[in-house]
């Protein structure tokens, strides 16, 4: 009860920094065993990728997978796959490359089982670069998205951050790969754009984060070690974190709920299974390894290691710095309106060594 | 933010966005749904890499134009992605085959002879033609459909129709159906319109090369039949009547813009012009030599013996139109020097660019419709997709179903976790709903914008993302309490922090939508768009909505410093109030 409440209150003390070797640890084994499967599963390509004709029907009749996969089988066509949509109403059915006079065979022998006119199927036929072009134009975007936001973050915030942000951000696109290679689900181009938001969103859940890092650095910059600051910034926003994946989460399941079991609108399915993995791993992302990553990195510099030294001088605690505000938080909290002497933010920019 | 202009700035945003939400509903603009939930026609079409941007645009113009000709087509929405790639959405379109065809395939280009030039343009020359025993119609002929007359003009094109008989077969049926129209005195002009032989009025089945009676003009023109043409918008409209097809696309083996200086001279230096150099196959090269033969017999300027004395100087008969999928794209006429008795020998000939305008573009324009009949580049199919409107509008409903649920969860997760709070929350998400439909409305009248199921998708993370919104300024504003600041100060106060973390994330938001738009083909561009708009009605609700509503909640009473249920209650108490 008092942990949430705690929690409710944004008063938790984890300790996310020290015990950032676990975190590492974790996802180092999921990026290990994400990466082996990409290699050795790779992808369930959908025909989008693999170029191929799909048709779609619904089904009054009633046919069944079976019936319909040997009356296509019989037609001369190989390399049939044959599934029940929207719950048991419907059927598709997805051949390799057809000519278009075969293609118009397999719509009528399919639509004739389902009991529906050959007019009413939904067909796509896709070349065999489609694919191709739709992961060339997701790459391109991937990295030029990837630049702008690296100098906006770095803009905006710091270097350091962008780079912690990319390196979460590629643990998730990471994770949810491989989670799609392991279990073996379809990848569709709904698939990759439910990946692209997954960049948006992994970055925004970063974003947030950093953004109280950096406030808190400035507010009370040289009374804390990096650490500290960081920690005490993740106990502070996880709440947030937590509240807003959740609300995230509800409709995306919602999505997912309802194209899967209710009404079987395959795309959105796809799309929204993408999306739930990621969202999921985007919240833990930026606070169990993009945080960790940057206070590492940023306890090096020359500033950090001097505040650290002074901080250890005074004998303060230096990894449990959210207890040092913790106990006395109104008086920081007046110290800065009162007097306004806010502490010196560190420079943001430091000289080459 | 003081309680008037909270008050103010709610009252105004809830009118405008309400108010336009009514507004649109009222007068039927409702999103226009993408032919993945409505049913349709898809396909993208892929040139060959390295096509430069101009020829995928041109190729677009082309194929919409084709695509109108096939009539019967609500908002074709052909556009260009990526860098090689043409997408063409046809909602509604059941015929697939004729669509593939329409935007697939390569035109016919034809070379015609002119025969007349209308002097209005639009107008076919056609309804420029007077009974010419009847002075009084010369000027109400020159309107398009059936005019009035007197009864001595109906007369007059009684007896002129009967004379055409001779050369139309069909007339004669509308002939006697104008002998009635002496009392009803509207005149039919199929009555009194001569049509070249062999050509026919357009009845319920458009026949090749048959005339529409509204227009003037022929919709489907036969290359052994006269045809009435018009040249694009662009060019003016102007309307040609031209002879059968004398030469055809395939005639010709090459075409090219070339700059050419002028006198001869190396050194002309910038004084020149700029001319598409055509080159004929051997076959084509006798037919092109053969109708420059004729053509120049008219119009002379220099008197060869050949010369038609009756053709006055600039009769349009000199010119030949190039004719590509029934525009006319260029009528150039036979030089001045050439002798009727020889007419262009050769394989090769030039076509000099009029003055004016942008004479370089013109004849790159030129060459590529010469070099490539319709389409400048041949395209392959990359994906050919037809959705039925059955799937569709399940696809539409398990969306709807979905994005309501989702709003649901989520506004129960907000009321149980945040009170009062979280009441603004889901007036705020109803703003936010409204706000996107409206827009996505609009965009729908004006620009043609598709919502797409990829894009209702889009809409339902952005729910997420502006739950989140919410969720950044209600934390702050517990944090704020928490460090002992009154509630009042501490809403003002957190607004403006929690502002700029808002700001910095959906920018990042926006960028990658942003990015994707431009950047992605097909699904993808829907769902960026959603996104995009999505992200920029977050922050205009948090600005115009959330602040002033949470501001003048926490004034209110109940609401404000009530108990466990009010913003008070939500927030917690400040510090040394609990611990005390």
């Amino acid at each position: 009860m008092s942990l949430l409440r705690d929690l409710y209150r944004g008063e938790t003390q984890f300790d996310f920094v020290g015990n950032r070797r676990k975190w590492f640890a974790i996802s180092g084994a999921i990026i290990l065993v994400s990466a082996l499967s990409l290699v050795i599963r790779q992808f369930n390509l959908s025909v989008d990728f693999q170029g191929g004709t799909l048709v779609e029907v619904e089904n009054p009749a009633g046919a069944s997978v079976t019936e319909v996969r040997d009356t296509v089988t019989a037609l001369g066509f190989g390399n049939v796959r044959v599934q029940t949509t929207s719950g048991g109403d419907g059927i598709r059915v997805q051949t390799g490359q057809l000519a278009p006079a075969d293609e118009d065979r397999l719509v009528e022998a399919v639509a004739t089982l389902a009991g529906v006119d050959p007019n009413d199927a939904s067909r796509q036929t896709v070349g065999p670069t489609f694919g191709d072009q739709i992961t060339q134009s997701a790459i391109r975007a991937l990295i030029v998205f990837l630049i702008v936001v690296a100098v906006y973050i770095t803009w905006r915030l710091e270097f350091k951050m962008a780079i912690a942000g990319l390196v979460a951000l590629g643990h998730d696109l990471l994770f949810t790969a491989g989670i799609y290679s392991l279990i073996g689900f379809e990848v569709s181009p709904a698939t990759v754009i439910a990946i692209l938001t997954i960049l948006g969103y992994s970055l925004y859940d970063t974003v947030v984060v950093f953004d109280k890092v950096q406030e808190n650095v400035r507010e009370r910059g040289d009374r804390h070690t990096f650490s500290g600051i960081v920690n005490m910034s993740m106990n502070q926003v996880f709440m947030r974190s937590v509240n807003t994946s959740f609300t995230t989460l509800l409709p995306i399941g919602s999505l997912l709920f309802v194209g899967s079991f209710l009404l079987g609108a395959t795309t959105l399915r796809e799309f929204a299974l993408a999306l739930f993995v990621g969202v999921a791993t985007g919240t833990y992302s930026s606070i169990f390894l993009a945080a960790p990553i940057l206070s590492v990195w940023k306890e090096r510099e020359e500033h950090w290691q001097r505040v650290r030294r002074r901080v250890e001088r005074r004998g303060g605690e230096e990894d449990f710095a959210p207890r040092i505000p913790a106990a006395t938080p109104e008086t920081t909290a007046q110290a800065i309106q009162e007097s306004g002497a806010v502490p010196r933010p560190p420079r943001r920019r430091k000289k080459r060594r | 933010m003081s309680r008037r202009s909270a008050l103010l700035t709610l009252t105004i945003t809830l009118a405008v966005v309400y108010g336009s939400l009514i507004l649109t509903q009222l007068s039927g603009t409702t999103p226009l749904l993408g032919l993945d939930l409505q049913g349709g026609f898809s396909v993208v079409l892929n040139a060959p890499e390295g096509t430069d941007a101009d020829v995928l645009d041109q190729a677009v113009q082309i194929m919409r134009r084709r695509i109108e000709a096939l009539g019967n087509v609500q908002e074709p929405e052909i556009a260009v992605v990526g860098n090689r790639s043409i997408e063409v959405q046809l909602p509604g379109v059941t015929d697939r085959d004729r669509a593939l065809a329409a935007v697939g395939t390569t035109g016919r280009l034809e070379f015609r002879p002119v025969r007349d030039i209308s002097p209005i343009p639009g107008i076919s020359p056609l309804f420029f033609q007077a009974p010419p025993e009847d002075p009084t119609t010369t000027t109400t002929t020159t309107a398009p459909e059936g005019t009035t007359t007197t009864d001595g003009g109906a007369t007059t094109t009684t007896g002129d129709a009967t004379t055409t008989t001779v050369a139309s077969t069909t007339t004669t049926g509308e002939a006697t159906t104008t002998t009635t129209p002496g009392t009803t005195t509207t005149l039919d002009p199929k009555s009194y319109i001569v049509l070249p032989e062999g050509v026919t009025w357009c009845d319920e089945v458009d026949q090749a090369g048959c005339v529409d009676f509204a227009t003037g003009l022929t919709p489907n023109p036969a290359p052994g039949l006269d045809a009435f043409l018009v040249s694009s918008p662009e060019d003016g409209e102007i309307a040609y009547h031209v002879a059968p097809a004398r030469l055809l696309g395939s005639d010709l083996t090459s075409a090219q813009a070339q700059f050419e200086q002028q006198g001869g001279g190396p050194t002309g230096g910038g004084l020149g012009r700029w001319v598409v150099l055509l080159n004929f196959s051997s076959e084509g090269s006798a037919k092109f030599t053969a109708v420059t033969r004729e053509l120049a017999r008219y119009g002379c300027s220099i008197p060869y013996p050949e010369c038609d004395p009756t053709s006055p100087p600039g009769d349009p008969r000199r010119q030949f139109a190039i004719v590509l999928d029934r525009v006319v794209v260029s009528a150039p006429q036979v030089n001045a020097d050439v002798d009727p008795a020889v007419g262009i020998p050769g394989n090769s000939a030039v076509i000099t660019l009029g003055d004016g305008g942008n004479q370089q573009e013109e004849a790159r324009n030129l060459s590529v419709v010469l070099r490539y009949g319709s389409l400048p580049v041949s395209f392959e199919q990359a994906t050919v997709q037809s959705v039925s409107a059955t799937l569709g509008s399940d696809s539409l409903d398990a969306g709807l179903i979905a994005g309501f649920a989702g709003l649901a969860l989520v506004a129960m997760a907000m009321i149980l976790y945040y009170r009062a709070l979280g009441l603004v929350n889901v007036i705020g998400l109803t703003v936010f709903g409204s706000l996107v439909l409206v827009i996505f409305s609009l965009l729908g009248e004006w620009q043609g914008v598709t919502l797409t199921l990829a894009g209702v998708a889009g809409l339902i993370v952005a729910v997420g993302i502006t739950a989140d919104s919410y969720i950044v300024y209600f934390e702050r504003i517990k944090e704020e309490v928490h460090r002992g600041r009154s509630l009042r100060s501490a809403i003002d106060h957190a607004f403006t922090r929690a502002f700029r973390t808002i700001l910095t994330a959906d920018t990042v938001s926006f960028a990658g939508a942003v990015l994707l738009f431009f950047l992605a083909i097909g699904a993808v561009k829907g769902f960026a768009l959603a996104l995009l708009i999505a992200t920029v009605c977050d922050v205009l609700v948090a600005v115009f909505f959330t602040r002033p509503a949470v501001a003048l909640l926490a004034r209110t009473r109940v609401f404000g410093e009530g108990g466990r249920l009010s913003v008070r209650g939500a927030v917690g108490a400040a510090k040394e109030e609990a611990t005390a």
